[in-house]
């Protein structure tokens, strides 16, 4: 089954974001922190992930960076916008919240199969 | 003369034999000098019967013409409109003439004999002048102050040589020349100059002038701290800034910045920005307000330029902008919370429709809040936010026409307007025109009355026949009520056989109270 790594503060979000990783019938595991996070890249396999950019005093950039250099695809989901998000990540999708099951479907498989188009307004 | 006494009486009468001198003045007052000889005439018998006068016109003598020129030297010096005065090797006065006495309101004898330091405002002033007299200088238009015989203070320029013989002082020969009015005029014009200046250098801006070539005239202490240099006067050109910048980086030679472009152009300059970087390395965002100066004749004669610091509007925008995302970013948070609440809370299988009703509402909203947030809550587009909610929750592809030019909304009118759109999208997807592969919704709207009238149709068209609901939902009441309250606008839903159908008429003016 594909395991979604999911990095998001706030409990009630990511309760949702698992439940429609689930509902999708994927694997969804959720953190709260960016060390969390990394230290669960270091003993679970990912197919891919999604970050919620701002994880209230921090931000989760070294995740992205992690996820990158082990080449796991990733999206960010964030209430700001692509403007919210450094521009060195200028290539990745970003997700507004809230997210829609059906954009974040979209999203997943294209993230695990890149030969598909992007989504519009994902 | 009486003509009593004229030659030829005295000859007739016998008292004067001979040439005669007399002086003959003609009506245009000329003088001519005459030798007149009268003839005396006879009758035969000897009896005198008359005589005949022969005048002869006399070039004048030497000693004559000598005593004429002195006399008109005299008549120059003692009449002639500039103050003229003697003085003696010992400073004392030896000769005035009238102008001169006017001019300090004495009588002669008050004046002549005494020292003419008595009538100079400054010793000191007086004393330079006679020790260059006496070293046989030449002065020229040496600016003195008089007192005159009421005490009042006269400013002159006085020239003067020495007249001597033999190398020996005889005495000085000085014009005084009264300059007080022009002193006066001077000073008041230095006094309004100086007024305005004081008065730019109160003003917080930063306010500088140029002449008509760009040089710099005046700038006040607010553009030296703006520029963080003082440029020099007269040979600093266009703009005293150290570098200048477009507000993209570019850098502006000083002969083509705003300043430059008024002169050149002969125009003002307004809204333009430019960043003036300091020699330590700040950069100062400003407005430039460049106006070129006229003189009566309106000839270009300069240009007064004021700069407008936008550090602090700047610094405000940028707060603003980071409130506005944060509090975006808080109502996007706090609207995936009340997802997730939805998601835990309709769990059963009968849940499932509601659960997603709710959530396609939800993120309606969201999106529209994006909208909003791209163009900083002042509205929405129409076009746009009718475009994105069709694509969100229609699918419709070729099969949604949407028409009309694009208006900007009122902040307050979107959010309620666009729930409205997404009510009729649902509505048209699960039950109307678009669960029928030939069915087809046309949107269009248009600006009436002068832009303060909206008016949107929504018709539904080829899709199975419509029966009007038996119960009112919320995407009814919604349509009927909620714009009508909200709004203010007149709202009609019809259910047509042949599709629905959705009138609108809204008003745009802002001077709609919010409600």
């Amino acid at each position: 089954m594909v395991r979604v790594l999911i990095v998001e503060d706030e409990a009630l979000i990511a309760m949702l974001l698992e439940d429609l990783v689930q509902e999708l019938g994927f694997d969804g595991h959720a953190y709260a922190t960016s060390n969390d996070a990394l230290a669960a890249l270091k003993t679970l396999p990912f197919d891919v992930a999604i970050l919620d950019v701002n994880l209230g005093a921090s931000l989760s950039y070294p995740v992205a960076d992690a996820l990158a250099a082990q080449g796991i695809p990733f999206a960010f989901a964030t209430g700001y916008g692509s403007g919210g998000v450094d521009p060195k990540y200028r290539g990745v999708t970003v997700m507004r919240k809230p997210i829609e099951s059906g954009a974040l479907k979209t999203v997943i498989e294209q993230l695990l199969n890149p030969g598909i188009p992007a989504a519009e307004g994902a | 003369m009486s003509h009593a006494e004229s030659p030829m009486a005295a000859a007739l009468t016998g008292r004067v034999a001979g040439d005669q001198e007399v002086v003959i003045e003609r009506p245009n007052g000329e003088r001519v000098a005459a030798v007149v000889r009268i003839n005396l005439l006879h009758a035969a018998e000897g009896g005198l019967v008359g005589g005949a006068a022969c005048f002869e016109v006399m070039e004048k003598r030497p000693a004559e013409q000598l005593s004429d020129s002195q006399s008109d030297l005299e008549d120059f010096f003692e009449n002639g409109v500039v103050a003229l005065h003697w003085v003696g090797p010992d400073g004392r006065i030896l000769r005035a003439n009238q102008a001169e006495l006017d001019l300090l309101g004495y009588e002669s004898e008050e004046y002549v004999g005494r020292h003419i330091a008595e009538f100079h405002a400054d010793r000191a002033v007086i004393d330079d002048l006679l020790a260059r007299l006496s070293y046989h200088q030449k002065l020229e238009r040496y600016p003195a102050r008089l007192r005159t015989k009421s005490g009042e203070i006269r400013h002159v320029l006085i020239s003067s040589n020495v007249y001597s013989q033999d190398g020996e002082f005889v005495h000085t020969r000085c014009f005084t020349l009264d300059v007080t009015e022009r002193h006066l005029a001077q000073l008041d014009l230095q006094e309004s100059e100086r007024r305005s200046r004081e008065l730019l250098e109160a003003l917080p801006a930063a306010v500088y002038t140029t002449d008509r070539n760009g040089a710099i005239t005046f700038y006040n202490e607010a553009a030296a701290e703006l520029w963080g240099v003082r440029p020099e006067l007269g040979t600093s050109y266009w703009c005293g800034s150290w570098r200048l910048f477009w507000p993209d980086g570019t850098p502006v030679p000083h002969d083509e910045c705003p300043m430059a472009i008024a002169l050149k152009e002969n125009r003002s300059v307004r809204n333009v920005e430019a960043l003036a970087e300091r020699p330590d390395g700040t950069r100062v965002p400003f407005m430039p307000y460049p106006t070129p100066l006229h003189d009566a004749q309106h000839r270009l004669v300069g240009a007064v330029n004021m700069l407008i610091d936008l550090t602090h509007l700047k610094q405000a925008h940028r707060r603003q902008q980071l409130l506005i995302n944060e509090l975006n970013h808080r109502v996007k948070n706090t609207l995936a919370t009340i997802q997730s609440i939805a998601h835990q809370t309709f769990t059963g299988k009968a849940d499932e429709e509601l659960k997603q009703r709710f959530e396609k509402r939800l993120i309606a909203l969201a999106k529209t809040h994006d909208i909003l947030t791209r163009g900083n809550w002042r509205g929405a587009d129409i076009r746009e936010l009718i475009s994105q909610l069709i694509e969100f929750a229609c699918d419709a592809g070729e099969r949604a026409t949407v028409e009309g030019p694009s208006v900007l909304l009122p902040q307050r009118a979107v959010v309620p307007l666009a729930m409205a759109i997404h009510e009729l999208c649902t509505n048209a997807s699960k039950y109307g025109a678009l669960t029928d592969p030939a069915g087809r919704i046309v949107i269009e709207w248009q600006c009436l009355a002068g832009g303060t009238r909206l008016k949107l149709r929504w018709a539904e068209l080829g899709g199975p026949p419509v029966q009007t609901p038996t119960r009112r939902g919320f995407g009814t009441r919604l349509l009927e009520r909620g714009l009508t309250h909200e709004l203010r606008a007149d709202c009609k839903l019809t259910f047509q056989p042949s599709g629905v159908l959705f009138e609108m008429d809204m008003p745009l003016s802002t001077a709609t109270p919010p409600t």
